[in-house]
């Protein structure tokens, strides 16, 4: 759905403006419409007026006219004359006019005989007809109109009786009366623009009365109240008009003032508060004159303040949790991730001032065995007191990092190797100081210190500092070190250190690349008779055409915590080498796991997707009691469950760890494979090899399975044979072969009877 | 054709007391007089409105109809100056085409038109000029059955300040020259009376002296009702008629028209002397 454009507040009061200003023209339309519509009805009722006024002035003139000819031919005088017609003209002339018969000086008489004949020609300014018209009837009046050089003439005759009984016709009387100058001189009009009268007549024509009112020209005198009520009405509407306008104009600059204004300068706080612009000149808008706004801008302000004062305790929190993020929760000191933030900035910084630097890496010794024995609690204790210790021993500047277990780590700026030495051995100092006895640790705790230092000369060099670090540990743990190895310089052992460098990099290309890690079986077999009943899969990382053996990355391993990647990396690939259907049908495998993966979902996981080999390969795991099981329980659950998909569980390396009978009492074991420290007792003839024998008898009658590792004299074979061990493994009966050889082996020997190494 | 109006009119009478009756006085000039019917025993009065009037004239019209309550035959015409059946009185100012031969005529036809409705008495009655034209009819060898005259408020034929003697000579002077232009001159109650000059003169001649001879001289018994507040009569006219013992009746407060109350006065006067003349004839 497309959004709606949004319009500003000023937008749209210039569209309602403009809206107002087109419905006010509208209006303003409509109103001059309406007043010409007005206008033109009273100008046709003008014009009816002025036909109306012209009709009832004519008829007027007519009915005065029909008057004074009944007067004038009942008139003893008219008679007279026209029996005495001697002075005529007199009469015709004079007589009329004083006597008050003829009232008009428009208006003339005339006298004819009975045969239509004037009496005596008239002069020619005021002509008569010398004969009626042959319409005129003797006995009636009749009247005409005609025109005469330009002027209309309206003619009246009547006959002239001289009797009282109208029998005895005398003659006729004609008066004509100059139409237009007596209506004119005899009339008001009011209606009628009397420059506008006219009646076309031709020549000679003559008109009847009743006819002169249609073939009348005349146009109607404009009504002056029209005119001003026009007049009135445009001036009004344009002083509407423009009082509009101006009124739109000043409401509009009002309304600008008062409200586009103040909502602008509203709605550029609220963006620079949305921008996060809390400069101190923001929200500090005028008061405003319109009481909604004012509370608006009240509130904004209120709103502002409450936001600034969040935003201060957002930003506290955030230091805080900035703070908190950076920080060990433990040890107090800065963790992993502050660490890789400051050291990334670090050498950024170093960069532009090269200077010494020397990176310091700090490792607790046999802080496994520590926990493992005396607890997390007092473990985390142990690396508490460690952690104070070293800050104290460290520079006021300097800052200590926690990477992980007991693993600490520090980089020494505008420093010497001798100082970096200096501070290493206060360290060391410090920790021997401390009062571990206070937490109930009686053996001694101490840390090994790997260094590494580059020169302001080969500040290039920074980044390998903590590999170096690293690799001067190793050196440092070496038995009958002092602790503290400076790489370079303590680091004798190159060549070690060199492959130790190589293994932790196979090491970590072989979990990386499947098929790395190749996988040896050594033959597990059944007393008596000596048959093959497990393989166990030892893993061997191939890099670069050589086998690393475990006892060379094992240990890497176990310093990186890469346990459970290996052991997943180890199940893959003894998952593919079952699948691949080189072992031998019926013979089991047993598997290596590290207890503290048995607590990984994703271990077992695995585990139960390989269980469907359990048919053709029954399998068991080995899991190496010298782990630290942490989470017994949940390794016992995981255990359980695999026992259900008909797993076997050994414990493995019996006899070497720290609390073997623990595990035996916590966790599901099946079987218990005696290590070859315990085997090897049982060819010597003494008191260590009873209580190995009387253990195994102890083992063997609580229901365990027992396994002899590192069997490699017909002695000890005999020895096992003779406890009643039901499974023996050593290099007597069978060295790790890689699966190539061992399916070479298994088919020329299917029985699995043992063979050389 | 008289005979027969006649006739007809002798029909009507004894139904209807009171008729208009016409008569041609002139070729193509009709006149027409108010006949009232009364007892034949007593003489007919002939009754002649004023100057220029016509018989509605209300003097005259009142004294015909308190004469015809009386028992008397009123004929009062209006004398047709000249004018086709003239009902209206005519203006100073119109043009005369009249003489006092006409009138005279014209009273001696309607003498003839009473006498031919077998009226054998007959008194004239004139009120102001009528009086005099009845006079100057007098004067003329009046037909046998005129019995008697009364004047009411006689006048002379005034002329204002002119000489008349000159004037009458200057008409004379046109008459023979045959000037017939209209002549406007002062004549009885008008400042200007247009006519033309022989008719004028005929007027004219009829001066005070006249007058009196005619009065003096007529044929039958004459008698006069006037009224001492005249104001219109010339101011030794009645002088001159006391001087030869014109046998008048003077009502005193009356004026010229006789109006007013002095109507009852001027009617028992009338009817006091027809009493008087009707004696005489009786006997």
């Amino acid at each position: 759905m497309k959004p709606f454009a949004a319009f500003s507040i000023k937008q749209i009061a210039l569209a309602i403006v403009a809206v107002l200003m087109v419905m006010v023209s509208l209006v303003g339309g409509l109103a001059a419409w309406q007043t010409r519509s007005v206008s033109a009805s009273l100008e046709r009722n003008n014009r009816d007026a002025a036909q109306s006024e012209f009709t009832a002035a004519a008829e007027r003139l007519y009915r005065r006219a029909a008057t004074q000819g009944e007067q004038l031919a009942r008139w003893d005088e008219t008679r007279q004359q026209l029996v005495q017609p001697e002075y005529y003209s007199y009469w015709r002339d004079q007589r009329v006019y004083e006597s008050g018969m003829l009232a008009s000086r428009h208006a003339r008489a005339g006298l004819y005989d009975m045969q239509g004949a004037l009496l005596a020609p008239s002069p020619s300014r005021r002509s008569l007809p010398a004969r009626l018209p042959a319409s005129a009837t003797p006995f009636q009046p009749v009247a005409w109109l005609a025109s005469e050089n330009g002027t209309l003439a309206y003619y009246q005759s009547f006959p002239v009786f001289s009797d009282e009984q109208h029998r005895a016709l005398l003659g006729h009387a004609l008066i004509r009366v100059d139409f237009m100058a007596e209506l004119l001189e005899r009339e008001s009009f009011h209606f009628i623009d009397t420059q506008s009268l006219a009646l076309p007549l031709k020549p000679g024509e003559t008109l009847a009365p009743a006819d002169l009112f249609t073939r009348i020209r005349l146009t109607a005198r404009t009504d002056p109240n029209q005119v001003r009520f026009q007049s009135i009405m445009s001036r009004t509407m344009l002083a509407l008009f423009v009082l509009l306008a101006v009124t739109a104009v000043l409401g509009f600059a009002v309304y600008n003032r008062l409200l586009v204004r103040p909502l602008k300068q509203l709605s550029h706080e609220i963006n620079a508060m949305q921008q996060g612009n809390d400069a101190p000149g923001i929200g500090r808008a005028p008061a405003m004159h319109v009481v909604e706004l004012e509370t608006i801008r009240r509130s904004l302000h209120e709103y502002q303040a409450q936001l600034r004062e969040l935003h201060g305790s957002l930003e506290h929190q955030n230091r805080e949790f900035r703070s908190q993020a950076r920080q060990d929760a433990l040890t107090g000191c800065y963790n992993r991730r502050a660490y890789e933030e400051d050291w990334a900035r670090f050498q950024e910084d170093i960069a532009h001032t090269p200077q010494g630097v020397a990176f310091l890496l700090f490792d607790c010794d046999r802080f496994k065995t520590i926990n493992d024995t005396y607890g997390h609690a007092k473990g985390d204790r142990v690396l508490t007191i460690i952690a104070d210790a070293l800050v104290m021993a460290l520079r006021a500047n300097d800052r200590l990092y926690r990477l992980g277990g007991d693993e600490f780590a520090t980089f020494l700026a505008r420093t010497t190797p001798a100082q970096a030495k200096q501070i290493a051995q206060r360290c060391q100092s410090l920790i021997e100081a401390a009062a571990f006895g206070d937490v109930g640790i009686r053996e001694p705790v101490g840390i090994s210190i790997g260094i590494a230092f580059c020169g302001p000369g080969h500040i290039e060099r920074i980044a390998e500092l903590p590999k170096q670090a690293d690799i001067a540990m190793y050196t440092a743990k070496q038995p009958g070190r002092n602790r503290i190895a400076l790489y370079g310089e303590d680091t004798e052992r190159a060549a070690q250190t060199l492959v130790a460098s190589r293994e932790t990099s196979a090491l970590f290309q072989a979990l990386a690349t499947p098929g790395m890690i190749e996988m040896h079986y050594q033959p597990i077999h059944a007393l008596p008779g000596r048959k093959v009943d497990y393989y166990e899969a030892l893993a061997r990382i191939r890099y670069h055409g050589e086998l690393i053996m475990p006892g060379a990355f094992l240990p890497v391993i176990a310093s990186r915590r890469l346990e459970t990647e290996f052991d997943l990396a180890v199940l893959n690939q003894v998952d593919a080498d079952l699948t691949s259907g080189r072992l031998p049908e019926g013979v089991g495998v047993s598997i290596n796991l590290s207890a503290q993966t048995l607590s990984r979902a994703e271990v077992v996981s695995l585990l139960l997707e390989l269980s469907r080999h359990i048919a053709r390969h029954p399998l068991m795991l080995e899991i190496t009691e010298t782990s630290l099981i942490t989470q017994i329980a949940e390794v016992s659950t995981y255990l359980d469950l695999l026992r259900t998909v008909h797993f076997r569980i050994a414990m493995d390396d019996f006899g070497t760890g720290y609390s073997p009978l623990r595990y035996l009492a916590d966790l599901p074991v099946d079987v218990v494979k005696l290590d070859i420290s315990l085997i090897s007792k049982l060819g010597q003839d003494n008191r260590a090899a009873k209580v190995v024998a009387d253990f195994a008898r102890m083992m063997g009658d609580a229901g365990y399975s027992l396994v002899a590792e590192g069997v490699e004299t017909e002695a000890v074979l005999a020895r096992v044979e003779a406890l009643g061990i039901e499974h023996v493994q050593g290099y007597l009966l069978g060295r790790p072969i890689p699966l190539d050889q061992l399916a070479g082996t298994a088919t020329a020997t299917p029985t699995g009877a043992a063979c050389p190494v | 054709m008289r005979f027969i109006l006649a006739f007809l009119l002798c029909c009507v009478i004894p139904v209807a007391h009171a008729a208009v009756v016409t008569q041609t006085v002139r070729p193509g000039i009709p006149a027409s007089a108010d006949y009232r019917v009364g007892d034949r025993d007593k003489p007919a009065v002939l009754l002649i409105h004023g100057f220029l009037q016509t018989r509605e004239f209300h003097t005259v019209a009142t004294l015909a109809d308190g004469l015809h309550d009386a028992g008397y035959t009123v004929l009062s015409p209006t004398l047709s100056l000249n004018i086709p059946a003239r009902a209206q009185s005519l203006p100073c100012e119109a043009i005369h085409r009249h003489s006092l031969d006409d009138d005279v005529d014209e009273i001696s036809r309607w003498v003839q038109w009473l006498k031919a409705q077998g009226h054998r008495s007959v008194v004239l009655l004139g009120h102001s000029f009528g009086s005099l034209q009845l006079l100057a009819y007098l004067s003329r060898q009046p037909d046998p059955v005129v019995k008697g005259y009364l004047g009411a408020s006689l006048v002379e034929a005034q002329i204002g300040e002119a000489d008349r003697g000159a004037l009458i000579a200057q008409l004379e002077d046109r008459v023979r020259r045959k000037q017939r232009d209209l002549v406007s001159q002062p004549l009885s109650f008008c400042r200007k009376y247009t006519s033309a000059p022989a008719d004028l003169l005929s007027y004219l001649r009829w001066d005070q002296p006249r007058t009196l001879a005619a009065l003096r001289q007529a044929p039958v018994e004459t008698r006069l009702i006037m009224g001492d507040s005249d104001n219109l009569l010339g101011h030794d006219w009645m002088k001159a008629l006391r001087h030869i013992r014109t046998k008048m009746v003077v009502v005193k407060g009356a004026n010229h028209f006789m109006d007013g109350e002095h109507e009852f006065d001027l009617l028992a006067r009338a009817l006091e002397l027809l009493g008087q003349f009707n004696n005489k004839v009786a006997r």
